[in-house]
Parts: structure tokens; C-alpha cells; sequence
């Protein structure tokens, strides 16, 4: 390696390690934010107060009922029998009440017309969703025992979740944190060390030097792009030991993928750090990327969902393709497909902002 | 001491967009030189200065550096030439032994080269702490002679100090002015940037600039010769009333120079006949003296001749 090279990845690592602010931001960061991200959602998920009604006592309905406490989604709600279930609900003493036909289940299916009612609280949209599937999964459980397997027209549910159930809450969202996580450190680490080495008056002596802008550009680039693939293998280290978030496609496809978004968002950094006067502009200019494209990335909101002209945007943020790829790789073991067109898209925009970033950076230089 | 000239400047002009740094300045300079520049902030001597160091190209005019021009952008220039910034050149939060090897990485120096020179470097600026003491623990002053000595890691020709001992204690900057004439004296060519005019004394030869021209370069000797050829006087009124005296001696024939300096006023006269003219109705209580101008003087008179 250029002799130079070594000197800037040995000076940037002793100044980033030695700071224990930055220790801090590298590696305390990443684990407490994981790990608040993680639980917050989880426990979330896990603990849906339900209440369950049937007037007439109703063997099969508490069979249901039962089914539902030992998913281990639910818990019991706190409530008296008479009580009005929709006040239940008002009040926040229960997220969702589950309520059985007037004439019991049993007798009501055995007409065809086994409908209980659900009433989900929708004040949380994500857990009223996580609450619908859940029911819709736990239902059609409780209707193959009753029934057997040819089942009956009247507990038929159809189920959308097509792998483990658990992969809608913390195992979807712990790969996208790990992603949100890099880009954020990278980006601001990488704009901060540039427009300190420019504040301070020390870029002078490195542009004093006989050197190419690539040289010096790679220099102050590199060791951050080596920070950042470091952090992102501490995230999917944290990812599986806290959160048992397994990676079931092969590590070569997360290296390559961790590589193409840390390339991308040095760079970004780097352009930051050309047009921010100081390190306080470096911060908010991070900000200001960062949000938009963590809200768009598909990280917390399905990209789906979105107005058409956001989706177009959203088509522009890398850590959008970094999220596909990494929920395609860690969780459903890397579909050839999925890989290779997400990680051409990312290198893509790897290549043109690092080409943008190297443009912008030779024009300061003088 | 070899008179060739390791630095040639030809009518050279720098100007950003509109705005002309440095406006048509011409000058040489020999081997083994201390060559100064002195003026205001914003006169352009750094901006000359970061030219001769290879890092703005000439917008007209020529300059040769150890005889090399532009032709390559600036990188053989920076190879022979050593800079020290007017900012703060080495990082606090490294030691000693972190700042040099980085110095020496930037400039491909070999490890063992790197070594022998860091020895040689320790010794001419007489620092003997070890290397893994920390930047930001050691005083200014050997902070700045750390700083000289990174900047001279890779042995250059010509040495560029742009303000290297502002902020810096007075007798430290003296310790640093002793090592600027061991360094020429090893045959190195130092060219310095000063608001200091005790340093600016140190100096053989001084451009001085302003609004980008250089008005007046000579030796602080010559320059107070040129700007003074007639003798000078050190009025001191003791508490008196100056007003009357002085608005009279401002129009008082042959009178050069009249500027005051605290509690007391220099004047300068075209020959000895005129200031004993001039100081013939001095107050009973007031006394004058014969004294030296200093460079102080020079400067205020050339830069009011330049803006008259």
C-alpha cells in the first residue's frame, strides 16, 4: 500500500479511537440505539392488552381465547365481564377485545357463520396491524384444531404473513437500524474530520505536501470507510446476540453490500464537509441527508405506501437499496435476484457520488 | 554565502475573481537569506507566500522556485520547499511521535530516513522530551519549534514561516528566532511573515507590502536610511501641555515626520539645520533627544507616503 495511505489510515484511527466521545459515538452508540430500536418494537408487539367477551359461557370461544394468551402477543387485559368493551378500548385498558357470536361459537359456526368480532385499537397503526395478522394467524390455528385439516368455511382466515410471524416486528427492523446506523456514523464522522482538518488550519500542511488530490482524498476517506465496515459488523454481532437476528444468506453478499452504502456515504460526507464552513455545518448538513433518507429508506414505513412522488425520491436514497438488501440477505438468505439488482443500484450510486464527491473536493482545494 | 538566487519573482499578480491579492510584485532572493515580509493583515503576504509554496498557480507574471516554475502544478515546488502555516501545523490529540511519522507519510519519507532526520531535527531545536508525550500537553513555544521542525522533516531548500511566533511568549520567540539563523545558517533560505518589528529587525532583507504591492524592500538598515536621511527626535513633554507646541512643529519647514508614540512624539527632519530650528522655542519643561528610528517609524512613514 501507498506509504502515504498507511500514514492517513494510522493518523485518522489514533485521532477517532483515542477520543473517547468518539469511541463513544462508534461503538457505545450503535449497541444502545440497536438495542432501544429493538426491545421498544418488540415489547411493543409482544404485549397487546386483550380482553375477551362471549355472553353465553362458550367452551370453543375460550379455546380461542386461550390460543390467543399463548401466542405469547397477548396478554390479559384487566377488565370486569360487564363491562362496555369499547370503553375498554378508550381508556387504553386494552388494545384489542375479542368478541363471540350471541349464540356461541360453536353453534354459530356450525350454521356457517362462525364471525366473532375483533375491535383493534388504531391509534397505533403499526400494532393494529401487527394485532389484525397476529388474529388472522391465531384463528386459523384455533380452526384446523376444532375442525382437523378440511377445515370449515365459517373459521376461514387467510394468512398473509409467509414467514415466521416474528419477522414483522424486531427481526424486520434490526436490520434496517444496522443500516440507518452506518450511514449516520459514516456520514458524520467523515464530514466532521474533514471540516475540523480545514478549521483548524492543518489541511494546509496536508495539501503542502507533494501529493495528488486522489491521494489526499482517499487519505482522508479510507480510514473511514474502514471505521464504518467495522461498525457494521459490531451491528450484525450486536443484531444476533441480543436480538437473535440470524444471517441466513452468505457473508461475502453482506460484506459487498456494507461496502457499496459505506462507499456512498463517505462520499456524501466528503461533499458535506466541501461545502460546510465548520464542524456545527458539517453536523446539520449530516442531518439534513439523513433524515429524508432514513424516513424513505423503508426502515419504520413500507416504501409502498407512500405519495407516488415520494417513492420516486425514495428511488434516489441509497440506504433504501442497502435496507432491501440487508432484510433479503440476513432474513431470507440473499435471493440472487434481489441481491444483484439492489447492489448494482448501490454501487451505481456509489460510484457517482464518490466521482461527485472527488469533483467537488479538487474544486476547494484552491 | 552563494549569492545565486533560489527565488525569482517577476511581475507577478494573483487575483480571486475580481479581487487582486497581490498586485505586480517583482523581487529575489539569495541562499542562506532571512527574507521577511512585513505589512497588515490582508496586505497579501500569505497569500504571496502559499504561491511560493506551490499551492495557488500565478495569475500573471512569473516565479521560480529553486529555479522550478508551475509547469507540473506546484508539485516540484513542493517538494523542495517546507511550510509552516500561519494556523496550527501539528494535531493535539496526537504525541510527538504520531505528528512526525505522519509528516513523514505524507511526504513518502523511508522509515529510517524519516528517523535519522527526526534525530538531527531534536537536536538543532534542542528537544529532548520523549516521543509519546502528547501534542496539547507541551507549552507554545516548543509546540512552534515542533511544528518547524515537521515542516523540515524531508530536508527542504527554502523554509516558509508564515507568522510563526504569533501567540507566542517573548522569550520563546526569541529562542525561535536564534533557530531560524542556525537553519540559514546550514545554507537553508528562510522566508518569514512578522507583525513583530523586533523580528522584522532580525531579518536581512524586508519586502513590505500593502494592498497587495510591495512598497519598499530593502535592509532595515538601508530601509531607515532611505525613509529617514535626516536626523530624528524624541520630544517628551513631561506632563505639559503638548497641543500648542505640536500643531506649530507640524508646519514647521523640513519637517519629514511627526508621530506620536504613547506619551511622546517622534519627529524627523530633512537635516540637523531644520530640527534645531524647529526645536529652538521647545517648552522649558519638555526635553528632546537625538534616537534612532525604528522600523516602527519606517513603517508608518512609507505606508502614509503610499496612501498619500
Amino acid at each position: 500500500m501507498n506509504r502515504t495511505l498507511r500514514a492517513f489510515i494510522r493518523k485518522e484511527l489514533i485521532q477517532t479511537l483515542r477520543d473517547v466521545r468518539m469511541r463513544a459515538l462508534l461503538f457505545g452508540a450503535p449497541i444502545i440505539q440497536l438495542t432501544i430500536f429493538g426491545f421498544a418494537l418488540s415489547t411493543e408487539i409482544k404485549n397487546i392488552k386483550l380482553a375477551a367477551f362471549s355472553q353465553p359461557r362458550d367452551a370453543m370461544f375460550g379455546r380461542v381465547t386461550e390460543g390467543f394468551y399463548a401466542s405469547g402477543w397477548f396478554a390479559r387485559a384487566g377488565y370486569t365481564p360487564g363491562e362496555d368493551p369499547f370503553e375498554l378500548i378508550a381508556s387504553g385498558r386494552a388494545d384489542a377485545v375479542l368478541i363471540a357470536p350471541k349464540e356461541g361459537l360453536a353453534r354459530s359456526a356450525e350454521r356457517g357463520d362462525g364471525k366473532m368480532q375483533l375491535l383493534v385499537d388504531a391509534s397505533n397503526a403499526t400494532k393494529a396491524r401487527a394485532v389484525e395478522v397476529y388474529a388472522k394467524n391465531i384463528i386459523a390455528a384455533a380452526a384446523a384444531r376444532e375442525y382437523g385439516a378440511r377445515g370449515e368455511p365459517a373459521l376461514k382466515f387467510d394468512v398473509r404473513v409467509l414467514y415466521n410471524p416474528a419477522m414483522e416486528s424486531s427481526m424486520f427492523l434490526v436490520p434496517g437500524v444496522m443500516g440507518m446506523l452506518v450511514c449516520l456514523i459514516t456520514i458524520i464522522l467523515t464530514a466532521m474530520s474533514l471540516t475540523r482538518e480545514r478549521e483548524m488550519g492543518t489541511f494546509e500542511t496536508i495539501v503542502s505536501a507533494p501529493l495528488s488530490n486522489a491521494e489526499v482524498l482517499l487519505g482522508k476517506t479510507v480510514p473511514y470507510i474502514i471505521l464504518g465496515l467495522a461498525d457494521a459488523l459490531l451491528v450484525v454481532l450486536a443484531g444476533y446476540l441480543i436480538f437473535g437476528v440470524p444471517v441466513r444468506g452468505p457473508l461475502w453478499q453482506l460484506a459487498l453490500a456494507a461496502l457499496a452504502l459505506v462507499v456512498t456515504t463517505v462520499s456524501i460526507g466528503t461533499f458535506i464537509s466541501t461545502v460546510a464552513k465548520n464542524q456545527q455545518q458539517a453536523m446539520l448538513g449530516g442531518f439534513m441527508f439523513l433524515f429524508p433518507s432514513i424516513l424513505m429508506s423503508g426502515i419504520m414505513y413500507p416504501v409502498e405506501n407512500m405519495p407516488k412522488a415520494v417513492i420516486a425520491a425514495a428511488y434516489l436514497d441509497p440506504l433504501m437499496y442497502f435496507v432491501r438488501l440487508i432484510r433479503s440477505i440476513m432474513l431470507k438468505g440473499g435471493d440472487a435476484h434481489v441481491f444483484w439488482t439492489n447492489l448494482g443500484a448501490l454501487a451505481l450510486m456509489a460510484l457517482s457520488a464518490a466521482g461527485f464527491a472527488y469533483k467537488r473536493f479538487r474544486q476547494t482545494l484552491n | 554565502m552563494n549569492p545565486a538566487p533560489v527565488l525569482e519573482v517577476r511581475d507577478l499578480s494573483i487575483k480571486f475573481g475580481d479581487f487582486t491579492a497581490v498586485d505586480n510584485i517583482s523581487f529575489s532572493v539569495n541562499r542562506g537569506e532571512i527574507f521577511g515580509f512585513l505589512g497588515a493583515n490582508g496586505a497579501g503576504k500569505t497569500t504571496t507566500i502559499r504561491m511560493l509554496c506551490g499551492l495557488l498557480e500565478p495569475t500573471s507574471g512569473s516565479a521560480l522556485v529553486g529555479g522550478l516554475g508551475f509547469e507540473d502544478g506546484g508539485k516540484g515546488i513542493k517538494k523542495i520547499v517546507g511550510y509552516m502555516s500561519q494556523k496550527f501545523t501539528l494535531y493535539n490529540d496526537l504525541t510527538v511521535g504520531e505528528n512526525l511519522d505522519f509528516a513523514a507519510g505524507l511526504r513518502k519519507l523511508e522509515p529510517a530516513y524519516a528517523k535519522k532526520r527526526r534525530k538531527e531535527l531534536f537536536e538543532l531545536i534542542g528537544f529532548a522530551r520523549p516521543l509519546s508525550t502528547m501534542v496539547a500537553s507541551l507549552p507554545g513555544g516548543v509546540k512552534q519549534e515542533l511544528a518547524l521542525a515537521a515542516a523540515m522533516l524531508h530536508d527542504p531548500e527554502i523554509v516558509f514561516l508564515d507568522e510563526p511566533t504569533s501567540g507566542v511568549a517573548p522569550s520563546s520567540r526569541a529562542r525561535f528566532w536564534s533557530l531560524i539563523r542556525r537553519i540559514t545558517g546550514l545554507g537553508k533560505t528562510v522566508i518569514v511573515t512578522t507583525h513583530y518589528m523586533d523580528e522584522a529587525e532580525q531579518c536581512g532583507r524586508i519586502a513590505l507590502m500593502r494592498t497587495g504591492r510591495l512598497i519598499a524592500l530593502d535592509s532595515p538598515a538601508e530601509l531607515k536610511r532611505t525613509a529617514f536621511p535626516g536626523p530624528m527626535a524624541e520630544i517628551d513633554f513631561k506632563g505639559g501641555d503638548a497641543a500648542a507646541f505640536i500643531s506649530g512643529l507640524a508646519k514647521a519647514a523640513g519637517l519629514l515626520e511627526l508621530s506620536p508614540h504613547g506619551m511622546r512624539w517622534h519627529a524627523a527632519f530633512r537635516d540637523k539645520a531644520a530640527m534645531d530650528a524647529a526645536l529652538s522655542a521647545l517648552p522649558r519643561s519638555a526635553s528632546a533627544g537625538l534616537i534612532q528610528p525604528s522600523l516602527e517609524d519606517v513603517f508608518i512613514r512609507l505606508i502614509e507616503g503610499a496612501e498619500r
